[in-house]
């Protein structure tokens, strides 16, 4: 029977399309680990379809990790990461707590403000001229504290505390429960699964931004790993990273194949969305992976 | 009404309100944010009518900036460029999604459909400065792409990233390449919602596969299609900046140069603060009437608006 369903021309036929589809996802991925971890010897020369190392070598690890102004970004993005998604995560549970309360006096006002807020976007200029006025210019936390709350995921966070059993919630009331109280020991441990889901967007957001980091983080020092990556892969500038070379390995740096090192710090900025990938398949796309009922 | 019914109406409303103090106490910080992040830079709007200074306060000029940017050649090309990526994403990509779906749904395996599904997510996570790095490599001269093209026969190299002809395609293949299996979940979702007994009264009417994709299948995606292109109608200016900021060079910028990477460059980079934010306010007013026009547009198909 599985045989035959497999042999079925149309089926085989759709397989082929959905794993070049797949293929053409995953190869350009799998080609830059692999070149990541050739010599620098082979990975000159290496095709652009090799998903396989070609004389395993970490050197090219060994130089990023080593290099000053790129471990120092890796840090300043976990810190803002950390620091950022602490602030969104906090800041939408208040929020979509006190407008998911039953006849909360103002909520239609304030939430027709927030989606004006959400659909209007000032431009770029008045909001550096604000920041400006601040003073946050130069700082990290101009950047952390641009994007406090997204209005989409607030939304989102809504639903999902309205999912909480209303009888559950009945009976904190007459127990005389603290809305904190509420809060904390009811409604967020019982949104467990959204509070994960909404968490990883976040922190996902934090972790790839990198134009407001540009224009509003100043120095290089302060400033995170996807505006390095950015100057040295996409812009091309490899003097700002040669400029370091008295601090690395002599011998390492003459061997170096600047293809190879920028496929490794690549694969350093895509590291940290691996390792929350699986808690987006577990809660987000657990529906959709599971399929139809059919089967 | 009199005016103590009024007054009394009033201590009630004051006297719930003050029962609510603490929830608007956990409102206030996402308030005070909006207020100081979103609504500040909309009253420095403004300055699209003034001259900036930085120490005085700033002079009127009333349209100058606005006749300025009429007359520029480069503001219409750059016009035609959003307009022309956009259009092209849309027109390649919109179909795509429940396509993709679709195909996923009819593949028996679902083994093969997981690994397709948990393979095709991924790129949506990914920054765009990962997605240029890895496609800048890929589409290079001596890039996997090209290597793809020699066995096929091709013997000159194409340079994608430096050539005028190519550089649209490469940005609508990589926005597809990113997208194409998170956006369409929301396709896939509303399939596997469909109700068995409805396959299974096609099977005894013996309808075939064809069938049953036009008659059951796509009846149940019409819905989430008409919500994402109303949704994504609104952002029609955009254009992508993340992704267009990363793809250009030198070589390309005047075929790809688009409203938002246009204002960054006149307005961060070289300073013109009031030219910057004219465009700006031009961007957000269209913004505001596309989204507007497509709630109500919306209201009026499926009963149901953006808000």
């Amino acid at each position: 029977m599985k045989l035959k369903k497999i042999l079925n021309p149309k089926q085989l036929l759709l397989t082929l399309l959905l794993l070049f589809i797949a293929l053409t996802m995953i190869v350009p991925l799998l080609n830059i680990l692999a070149l990541s971890l050739s010599s620098p010897e082979s990975s000159v020369s290496m095709s652009g379809i090799r998903v396989i190392p070609k004389n395993l070598d970490f050197i090219n690890y060994r130089i990023v990790f080593n290099h000053p102004v790129l471990m120092r970004s890796v840090f300043n993005s976990i810190y803002i990461t950390v620091i950022g998604t602490l602030i969104n995560i906090s800041l939408t549970c208040l929020a979509a707590y006190a407008l998911t309360r039953p006849n909360l006096t103002l909520k239609k006002p304030i939430m027709v403000f927030l989606i004006i807020m959400m659909l209007f976007d000032p431009g770029l200029v008045p909001e550096y001229l604000v920041v400006q006025d601040l003073g946050l210019m130069g700082s990290r936390w101009s950047v952390i504290l641009i994007t406090s709350v997204n209005v989409y995921y607030l939304v989102i966070m809504m639903r999902y505390f309205e999912g909480v059993p209303k009888d559950i919630i009945e009976a904190g009331t007459l127990d005389g429960l603290s809305h904190v109280n509420m809060l904390t020991k009811i409604i967020v441990p019982l949104s467990s699964a959204g509070i994960a889901t909404i968490t990883m967007f976040y922190s996902v957001i934090r972790w790839n931004e990198y134009f407001k980091a540009s224009i509003y983080i100043l120095n290089q020092k302060d400033t995170v790993l996807q505006v390095i990556l950015r100057q040295f892969v996409v812009l091309g500038d490899t003097v700002s990273l040669i400029g370091q070379q008295n601090v690395f390995n002599y011998n390492d740096f003459a061997r170096v194949d600047y293809n190879a090192l920028k496929a490794a710090t690549i694969i350093v900025a895509i590291i940290p969305i691996l390792v929350i990938y699986p808690v987006v398949l577990k809660f987000y796309t657990k529906d959709a992976l599971a399929g139809s009922i059919k089967e | 009404m009199n005016s103590l019914e009024k007054k009394e109406r009033r201590k009630i409303l004051f006297k719930k309100l003050k029962s609510e103090k603490i929830l608007y106490l956990m409102l206030l910080p996402t308030i005070i944010y909006f207020i100081v992040f979103r609504v500040f830079p909309i009253f420095n709007m403004r300055l699209a009518f003034y001259k900036y200074n930085s120490r005085s306060p700033w002079t009127f000029v009333g349209l100058k900036y606005f006749r300025m940017i009429v007359s520029s050649p480069d503001f219409l090309q750059i016009l035609k460029n959003t307009l022309v990526i956009s259009f092209m994403k849309y027109i390649l990509l919109f179909p795509a999604f429940p396509i993709f779906a679709i195909l996923l749904n009819e593949l028996r395996s679902s083994e093969t459909r997981k690994l397709v599904q948990v393979i095709s997510y991924l790129p949506h996570f990914l920054s765009w400065i990962v997605i240029a790095g890895i496609w800048i490599s890929m589409l290079s001269v001596n890039g996997g792409v090209n290597e793809i093209l020699h066995i096929f026969g091709l013997e000159k190299s194409i340079d994608f990233m430096t050539s005028k002809d190519w550089i649209k395609w490469v940005l609508y293949f990589c926005e597809g390449w990113r997208s194409l299996g998170w956006d369409s979940i929301i396709y896939f979702t509303a399939i596997i919602a469909i109700n068995p007994s409805l396959y299974e009264a096609a099977e005894i009417d013996g309808a075939s596969r064809w069938q049953i994709i036009k008659n059951i299948i796509y009846p149940a995606l019409v819905i989430p299609m008409v919500t994402m292109f109303i949704l994504n109608l609104g952002f029609f200016l955009n254009a992508g900046f993340d992704q267009v900021l990363n793809f250009s060079n030198d070589a390309v910028l005047s075929s790809i140069d688009i409203l938002d990477t246009y204002i960054y460059r006149i307005g961060i980079q070289s300073g013109q603060y009031s030219l910057a934010t004219a465009v700006s306010l031009i961007k957000g007013v269209v913004g505001v009437f596309l989204v507007l026009f497509t709630h109500f547009t919306s209201k009026k198909f499926t009963g149901k608006g953006v808000w």
